[in-house]
């Protein structure tokens, strides 16, 4: 009874864990959420190193850490290519016990992030080749995944990242390609309902200007009648300027949790289910409390069969969008952020392309798993003989069936650490020395925390991206 | 039937003893050292990830800066000037799907052409600027018939510049990675490209699915 308590007591971590990050990111304070990470390790497990290091490299990415993110995300993309072969042993063990137990090789949008956030990086840093190395990882990795996914499969590619290819391209001058991955995340956002994200007006002009400067001009006819209202820069002009780019993440993404079905196999089953659900209405539905009661009750009972399924909560940020200033000698310039990905949606439909295949599987577990008891409880029994048999076949049965009933868990991991949202603005000023402000305001209008402030120097054809972390 | 239950059940026993015997040295294996080192011989190739390696950096180089000397234009040079020509490497530009230190690279080419002895070679843009800050410290800190002079610099005829470039096709755990090594040799003083020399590399990574 014991060893079931602490079984499920020992998958509680991970929310202490992640409710500290936030705080600490909510502090200003990235480098303490970098440290409780780091100090979780041994708590991820091998079977999560994936997500580890997914964590490490984002905290460190928000902490302006951006070499030492980079090296962690590259160890991540190495282990997850590495995962492509699966192993039969780990995938028996997973099998009998929960897919918890499987190694996390993270949902394709949360791969194609690991290659975002290092392109970030580079971009942080001014190392704009490196940054289009991770442009072309991105392109190579979503084409890979468009062919390997079904048509009716929702995350089949991403606008947000193929916008993001667009504008490193453009930033290093190959504007033939920054058009083609610009055309594609407009494409993308039309077809993508699902992702919540209206089409950037920001892509509007950036599509206008890039089809002039190559002279499209079949295309470019087509986008101005398109987007007739739509002001836009010619790219010669954007030459002579600087152009900041603040990239904005905001909120939390959604997390997982289980949702329970217990399967009644009797009529006393029934009624046992029955009245657990009400004496445990108060209390949610996950919490190692109420699992270790359950699973000792069934146990005993010996006739419920235990399925959990992940299910995902959302936790949406408050933020409409980011008030982004410049004020230098030149004069004061203006823009809004504007919502380029919604992680909730992306992960809700993610989640929802692969919950029939988890259903089955689940299912299939639990059954195999009550067999099994069944079969412990009968072994145990012949083995105790005559007087004693019947006895020992009780006790080690109800174990058998708790531990089946304890050990079902759906795999909740998932990247936490991403935002909510992902805003982008992009502004080109004059050369010259100026004050970055950034004021998020609210969707009820009202301004979200403290307004954030930088110095930046900006020559003329120079870009300068800027990444903020916003958690109100 | 009581006696029949009980074998049944120390059948059990006995055939559970033995999968436990048989794992243990299972979980012994898992214990061992796992970090093997071997030194090998550093022309060995060793083809790990399927990603641009060592050898592919020496191999390209010495395979292009022989390709490079091997035509016309350095003999027609010699002979309608004299001497050797002079030429330094310039930049390798990354257009790759991999995060490709081309220094090591540059460095190889470096080491092909001043080896060569058929041409002479000088230092980059970046060991200039060191070797400059010397003279001038120089100048000012050492002893003036130690003191080497500015302006004596030779400056070089050709520069050798290119970039490496990467086509990725994926399917099903089977990866082609086509590398593309383009460099060009460059007159400095008209512009004109002397010399242009591509050098190709296909690799093919599988990986399997399942392993048991």
């Amino acid at each position: 009874m014991c060893l079931i308590g602490l079984y499920v007591a020992g998958c509680a971590h991970p929310s202490t864990r992640y409710a500290l990050v936030e705080d600490s990111l909510r502090a200003g304070d990235p480098l303490r959420a970098v440290q409780i990470i780091e100090q979780s390790e041994r708590e991820y497990g091998s079977e999560s190193r994936v997500l580890y290091e997914m964590d490490r490299g984002m905290t460190l990415h928000v902490a302006g850490r951006y070499q030492e993110s980079n090296t962690i995300l590259d160890q991540a993309e190495d282990e997850v290519e590495r995962l492509y072969t699966r192993r039969a042993t780990t995938e028996t063990k997973a099998f009998l016990t929960n897919d918890s137990k499987l190694p996390f090789e993270g949902d394709p949008y949360e791969q194609t992030m690991i290659n975002v956030v290092k392109a970030l990086n580079y971009a942080a840093m001014g190392n704009w080749t490196e940054a289009l190395v991770e442009a072309r990882k991105i392109d190579h990795r979503l084409n890979v995944l468009t062919d390997r996914t079904g048509p009716k499969e929702g995350y089949r590619d991403d606008a947000f990242a193929r916008y993001l290819t667009g504008l490193l391209y453009e930033i290093a001058g190959d504007l033939n390609n920054a058009f083609i991955a610009y055309r594609k995340a407009y494409e993308l956002y039309g077809v993508q309902s699902w992702a919540h994200v209206p089409l950037p007006p920001m892509l509007r002009a950036d599509l206008l200007r890039m089809t002039a400067a190559l002279h499209m001009t079949q295309e470019h006819a087509e986008y101005t009648r398109a987007f007739p209202d739509v002001v836009w820069r010619p790219y010669e002009e954007t030459k002579e300027l600087g152009q900041i780019v603040l990239v904005s993440h905001d909120g939390r993404s959604p997390r997982k949790e289980d949702r329970m079905i217990d399967v009644p196999v009797s009529l006393d089953a029934l009624n046992l289910v029955l009245i657990s659900n009400a004496l445990g209405h108060s209390q949610r539905g996950t919490s190692p409390g109420r699992q270790a009661t359950d699973s000792v009750l069934y146990g005993l009972n010996g006739h419920v069969v235990r399925v959990a399924i992940p299910t995902l909560v959302p936790q949406k940020s408050p933020i409409a969008y980011g008030d982004v200033t410049l004020t230098g000698p030149a004069g004061s310039f203006q823009a809004h952020t504007e919502l380029m990905q919604n992680f909730t949606a992306v992960a809700e439909r993610s989640l929802s392309d692969r919950l029939a295949g988890i259903s089955v599987k689940a299912v299939a577990r639990a059954v195999v798993k009550y067999s099994m008891a069944e079969g412990v409880g009968r072994g145990a029994q012949a083995a105790g003989g005559k007087d004693t048999g019947p006895l020992i076949g009780l006790i080690v049965g109800s174990l058998a069936k708790a531990w089946a009933v304890a050990s079902e868990e759906a795999d909740k991991r998932t990247w936490r650490t991403l935002p909510d949202e992902i805003q982008i603005a992009r502004l080109w000023v004059p050369p010259g020395e100026y004050e970055l402000r950034t004021r998020y305001i609210g969707r009820d209008a009202a301004h979200i925390g403290r307004d954030i402030v930088k110095i930046v120097t900006i020559r003329g054809g120079q870009t300068k991206l800027f990444s903020e972390r916003v958690l109100p | 039937m009581a006696h029949s239950d009980r074998s049944a059940a120390g059948r059990q026993l006995l055939s559970s003893a033995v999968i436990a015997l048989a794992i243990v040295p299972l979980v012994m294996v898992g214990c061992a050292k796992e970090t093997r080192v071997t030194r090998v011989d550093t022309g060995l190739v060793t083809d790990l990830s399927g990603r641009w390696n060592d050898t592919d950096s020496q191999q390209v180089a010495e395979t292009m800066v022989k390709e490079a000397l091997g035509y016309p234009w350095l003999d027609n040079y010699v002979k309608s000037k004299g001497h050797q020509p002079v030429v330094v490497v310039g930049t390798v530009l990354n257009r790759s799907h991999e995060h490709i230190d081309t220094q090591t690279f540059i460095t190889d080419l470096e080491r092909e052409l001043t080896n060569s002895q058929k041409v002479t070679f000088v230092a980059g843009k970046g060991e200039r600027d060191e070797l400059r800050e010397e003279r001038r410290e120089q100048a000012v800190h050492a002893r003036e018939d130690t003191q080497r002079a500015a302006g004596k610099e030779v400056g070089a005829d050709y520069m050798m510049k290119g970039n490496i470039s990467t086509i990725l096709d994926e399917a099903d755990g089977t990866k082609a990675i086509f590398y593309q090594v383009d460099l060009e040799l460059i007159d400095l003083e008209s512009n004109v490209k002397t010399w242009y020399g591509q050098k190709k590399i296909k690799k093919v990574v599988e990986r399997k699915r399942m392993l048991f």
